[in-house]
């Protein structure tokens, strides 16, 4: 890493060898405009918006391409830059549609940026427009508008880089270029949205997302896909509190700048659908509403009295959930069978670039809060179905639905003498429940996960939950203080700086520190 | 003037391994394998000072130079036999008359970089070419020239011919590895170049047909008989294809430095049908038009063309007489590039269509005011800022044309009709 010092635009900025000048100017703080351009994919230099004038280059230089050397002076805002940006974004207008009315990308569309930041003037093209394809359906997620592509090609050295799966490619040649499917493909990877992603313009969009909501509308909160145990960063987009996307967020220790397509429309099954309001309990007739301190005494007192009691948490449960169910579920009977739930599958090539075989994103915190110690959740159920136990107390998971021995686990719970089931939807495990208490979901709680291999993260709520329904945390907190431990917690900061102190791995951190980022702990294989 | 290039295409059957032996075939390259290094032959064609005859002109010598010597991946020498610029037929008589001179000299150019595979990308279009030139592989693969220790001197060397599939931009060294690559004729961004990241990331140097049928005149009589034919900076022979209104058209070998004028005139038969002559472009359609009053003193070597206000390019002539439409003959010039822009980046994809469509109103008698100054806006947008040099291609013409016969243009949008007339 041989240090180097530029000039840019007259300010001197050390950098190393090897660095391009885009990437120097970035790292500085200066924002050289592009579009083909993507740190992570290969140069294609074919934009040509990133042009730079260069103190001994004749000619106007792509800053994407050009490595910096020792005393090179580099100037993004000359007269030469600036017309040859406003030429490129001229060039690039000509045969595009002025459809930023109703164009998906309106808002967070670079071309529209740029132009605003660049040219602003009126168009000098006075022929006939070249009409591309609309409306080409790509793939099962992903829709193709011809007319906004400024071939780029970040989708076609996406899917040829990162999936390797090579779907698109660039077809005819001058004006007549398009981005084409081969014949016979359809783009159907498990990333395959992520092309969505890096597209600058409005050529490839989401079809879940389309039409939804204009992109300014939208709140953005960081946090952490609930989808695996990868645990990728995301933008949870939401308008009038219901969840209109996942983005990727870029974190480079975690999953770059990428996305799966599993875990981006994962919202779908976890936040649709009718809420519980109000805790429920069983009486003749059914589960009837019933006030929270009446649900929670009746909590303890039918799992006490229904010794031995198994306990399953969700893999979606944060740490300082699985921190307190695993203090209440000892506490109500010292030998309880606590397990998070996990499942594994196989995953293809392509999935392996991103994904974890698990669907349980804090399976790995949960487990080292101690929640999960018994042999794993398989052996539980094998327990549970052997009629090993008469109670239990199932958090945010459907059991009684699971593929395989979903059917043998409903009986088993059918049978036993106390059930609670902590939910947001009555699924069909929570109407076999004697109390069931309503909870919120990943999107409305706060706390922290930590991913396989051992990255603490925080999810942050971006919906407001159904008045009612309580954060797992404060239910588990409400109920050890019902069982005397006093006082309950105010919140996950709190709850946190106590498993910090209690779990050694996490001896010293504390909430602040982990930040939008995450923390990695010490490492130790997942 | 003793014939380098065109020393053998009149003989009978100069196609033949036969008549090119019989003329000292292969001679050069027995020279080198058995007694030159490759230290040696690439210090011997720096002094004869061969430059590039596709078009830009660089120094042969110099450029093989850039391969590193001690790279652990394979070398690849590629012959440019893509020819197709407009204008251009001169490539095309080596490869049909005297194909073993260049297989020759491919030979010549990988044993100087130590590469033991080569190529010759042929335009697809040239089809009986690809034939002659495939027939002759085979005889050099027969005679020993090719193929395991050549000579007995324990050098390995094998030639491929690939047919392209006739995309104007596939000549472009860098869209040619990509093709022969197996991919869209995509020129690449340089840096890298060829010399270190070529064919398949490897070290590779492309050289044109003419640049390496050059060769084996060179090692046999020497770097300093070649040097001493030329000019200061533009050594040896050069072919000219010279087409248009002119009566004798056809491939020429010229010493460089030769007189222009005299070229056309006396050489060339000059105009027929006792017009008059208007312009020329003297390098390629893809070079800057020059008006008759601008062939003074102008000789046919590199420093005299530029110094006129274009370039030698591939040295395809194109002659225009007095009743050439100038508005029609940029259109049509403009209209190939629109074609064969390969696509890739903004200002080429976009500005070439522009410029067509400007100049096809213009043609069409529905140009208007300020038409001609949007298509010198544009194709200065374009110049120098594309991967490759196609887009100044297409934008030296455009720009040319306008600027060398302003009046005409101005004319045709004022009458809204040509106002030449066409015979």
């Amino acid at each position: 890493m041989d240090p180097v010092k530029i000039t840019i635009d007259g300010r001197e900025i050390a950098t190393t060898k090897g660095k391009t000048v885009i990437q120097a100017a970035a790292e500085a703080g200066i924002a050289i405009p592009h579009y083909c351009y993507h740190p992570k994919l290969t140069i294609a230099g074919n934009c040509r918006m990133c042009l730079v004038e260069i103190e001994k280059m004749p000619k106007l230089q792509i800053a994407c391409n050009t490595q910096v050397a020792e005393g090179m002076a580099v100037k993004t805002e000359s007269a030469k830059v600036l017309e040859a940006r406003r030429a490129v974004m001229e060039f690039l207008l000509i045969n595009h549609p002025l459809d930023c009315p109703i164009c998906d990308q309106a808002g967070e569309c670079w071309l529209q940026d740029y132009y605003m930041e660049h040219d602003l003037s009126p168009s000098r093209f006075d022929e006939r427009k070249e009409h591309d394809r609309k409306r080409e359906i790509f793939g099962p997620f992903v829709v193709f508008d011809g007319e906004r592509c400024i071939k780029c090609t970040r989708c076609v050295r996406f899917l040829q880089e990162v999936t390797h799966t090579d779907e698109l490619t660039v077809v005819n040649r001058g004006d007549d270029s398009t981005i084409a499917l081969f014949p016979g493909k359809i783009l159907d990877n498990p990333l395959s949205v992520n092309v969505v992603d890096v597209c600058p313009v409005g050529a490839l969009t989401d079809r879940d997302f389309r039409f939804k909501v204009r992109v300014w509308y939208l709140k953005k909160t960081p946090s952490v896909c609930p989808g695996c145990s990868t645990g990728c960063n995301i933008s949870v987009e939401t308008y009038q509190n219901r969840i209109a996307r996942f983005k990727p967020r870029i974190n480079e220790a975690v999953n770059s700048h990428w996305l799966c397509d599993e875990g981006r429309y994962s919202f779908h099954a976890l936040t649709e659908g009718e809420r519980i309001s109000a805790p429920l309990i069983r009486q003749e007739g059914g589960l009837a509403p019933t006030d929270w301190r009446t649900a929670l005494q009746a909590v303890i007192a039918g799992l006490g009295a229904a010794a031995p009691v198994a306990g399953v948490l969700s893999g979606r449960n944060t740490n300082e959930e699985a921190f307190l169910f695993g203090r209440l579920m000892r506490k109500i009977f010292s030998q309880a069978a606590i397990e998070v739930f996990y499942r594994e599958r196989a995953l293809t090539e392509v999935e392996k670039v991103l994904m974890s075989p698990d669907r349980s994103p804090n399976f790995r915190g949960a487990s080292d809060m101690g929640v999960g110690s018994d042999g794993g959740f398989d052996a539980l159920a094998g327990r549970l179905i052997g009629g090993g136990f008469r109670g239990a107390y199932i958090v945010s998971e459907d059991l009684a639905t699971l593929p395989g021995d979903g059917q043998k686990i409903r009986s088993a719970l059918e049978k036993l003498s106390f059930l609670v089931v902590q939910e947001t939807r009555l699924t069909p495990t929570a109407k076999l429940a004697h109390v069931v208490l309503p909870a919120t979901n990943f999107a409305e709680k706060e706390g922290s996960y930590t991913n396989r291999r051992g990255r603490v993260q925080k999810v942050n709520p971006a919906l407001v939950p159904p008045s009612g329904a309580l954060q797992d945390w404060e239910i588990f907190s409400r109920l050890l203080a019902a069982m005397g431990e006093k006082p309950p917690y105010p919140g996950p900061a709190e709850i946190f700086a106590a498993l910090a102190q209690a779990i050694p791995v996490y001896r010293g951190l504390s909430y602040d520190q982990i930040g939008d980022l995450g923390f990695q702990l010490e490492t130790r294989q997942p | 003037m003793e014939k380098i290039l065109l020393r053998n295409v009149d003989a009978p059957d100069s196609h033949t391994i036969g008549a090119y032996r019989s003329r000292g075939g292969y001679r050069a390259l027995e020279k080198v394998v058995r007694e030159m290094s490759p230290e040696r032959l690439i210090d011997e064609i720096k002094a004869s000072g061969l430059r590039g005859r596709g078009g830009a002109g660089f120094p042969t010598g110099m450029k093989w130079g850039f391969v590193p010597k001690d790279s652990p991946k394979p070398k690849y020498v590629v012959c440019n036999a893509d020819e197709s610029e407009p204008g251009t037929f001169k490539d095309r008589l080596l490869i049909e008359k005297d194909p073993h001179s260049i297989i020759e000299g491919t030979i010549i150019a990988a044993y100087a970089i130590r590469s033991h595979t080569a190529f010759i990308y042929i335009r697809g279009e040239l089809s009986f070419g690809a034939k002659v030139l495939g027939r002759a592989i085979e005889e050099a693969v027969a005679a020993g020239y090719l193929g395991k220790n050549i000579f007995g001197a324990g050098y390995d060397i094998d030639l491929i011919l690939h047919r392209g599939a006739g995309a104007y931009i596939c000549g472009e060294e860098t869209g040619l590895l990509s093709s022969l690559e197996g991919g869209k004729g995509w020129p690449k961004v340089k840096p890298p170049f060829p010399a270190t990241h070529g064919l398949f990331g490897c070290p590779t140097v492309v050289n044109n047909v003419e640049t390496l049928a050059s060769l084996p005149w060179i090692v046999e009589r020497g770097a300093a008989r070649y040097a001493a034919i030329g000019t200061e900076k533009s050594k040896g022979t050069k072919l000219f294809s010279v087409s248009g209104h002119i009566r004798k058209p056809g491939v020429y070998e010229v010493d460089m430095g030769y007189p222009f004028k005299k070229f056309l005139e006396e050489d060339c038969g000059g105009v027929p049908n006792g017009k008059k002559l208007k312009g020329v472009i003297p390098g390629g359609a893809s070079m800057p038009v020059l008006r008759a009053d601008e062939l003074d003193g102008v000789t046919m070597d590199y420093e005299s063309f530029q110094a006129a206000g274009t370039l030698l390019g591939s040295g395809g002539v194109i002659v225009m007489d007095e009743s050439t439409c100038m508005v029609r003959s940029a259109w049509n010039i403009s209209r190939f590039f629109a074609h064969e822009s390969c696509g890739q980046c903004s200002p080429c994809r976009e500005g070439c269509h522009w410029m067509e469509k400007i100049f096809r109103r213009v043609e069409r008698g529905e140009g208007k005011a300020g038409d001609l100054e949007l298509i010198l806006s544009v194709s200065g947008n374009i110049m120098g800022n594309t991967i490759c040099p196609f887009g100044d291609a297409a934008a030296m013409p455009a720009a040319a044309f306008i600027k060398k016969f302003r009046p005409e243009f101005d004319a045709h949008i004022a009458q809204k009709k040509c106002t030449v007339s066409a015979s």
